[in-house]
């Protein structure tokens, strides 16, 4: 059906946004222990990567790529967001990763244009 | 004259934006009190709620997201960082960083003009 078929290629798809970010947190922080002197490089290699692959999925979206990392030593964290938006076009989706020394939380808005 | 007010009221001000988030939003809700493991959703809740009600009151034409983190003193680290595919010329965003003897604050503030 046309209709349907111009809403996927417009629309917010939570689960293609969430496996690209997956793939950018693996792909910079994968593998690695938490480093004091590394952690400034990683936050920014994965929003960087993120958003490339964002923007080449062509859909007519601006978008905001956050990403916290935190040592895990004990400390409580709480993070919370609220957009004023338009309800029926724009999404979001926060992606929760972990190892053994630190997690990491990415959180994706896309807004319509 | 008339076009540089115009832009005033639809600028995204950080200053302005800053203040309410400090003083409105974080002292009103956190203040001096001490990190609470069973406090801390209903304060970080509180704080972009806080925000997004005093940012809409000020009627201009911009969508908004507001994230907040709190996080306890207790040594760890913690980076943040944000990356942003928009309209170079008209969106912004400011970052409010807060703390008291026991607790950080980071607010974000992104603003997307329609």
């Amino acid at each position: 059906h046309p209709f349907v078929f111009l809403s996927c290629q417009t629309a917010f798809v939570v689960d293609e946004v969430s496996t690209i970010i997956k793939e950018s947190v693996e792909g910079a922080i994968g593998g690695n222990a938490y480093q004091h002197s590394r952690v400034n490089q990683w936050t920014t290699n994965v929003v960087e990567q993120s958003l490339s692959q964002l923007s080449k999925l062509g859909k007519p979206f601006k978008y905001i790529v956050t990403c916290v990392i935190m040592q895990k030593n004990g400390a409580g964290l709480q993070t919370a967001s609220s957009c004023f938006w338009d309800n029926t076009t724009d999404g979001s989706c926060t992606v929760r990763w972990e190892n053994k020394s630190m997690y990491c939380i990415v959180s994706v808005f896309g807004l319509a244009i | 004259m008339d076009e540089f007010q115009l832009s005033e009221e639809t600028a995204f001000v950080v200053d302005d934006i800053t203040t309410i988030i400090k003083d409105v939003s974080i002292c009103t809700t956190i203040g001096s009190s001490a990190y609470q493991q069973n406090r801390i959703n209903q304060w970080t809740s509180s704080v972009v709620e806080t925000s997004l009600s005093q940012l809409s009151k000020l009627g201009k034409p911009f969508k908004y997201i507001v994230t907040c983190i709190i996080l306890q003193k207790n040594g760890a680290g913690l980076h943040t960082a944000s990356s942003c595919f928009w309209d170079n010329t008209m969106d912004r965003s400011c970052m409010v960083r807060w703390e008291n003897k026991t607790t950080y604050c980071i607010v974000c503030v992104f603003g997307l003009a329609v």
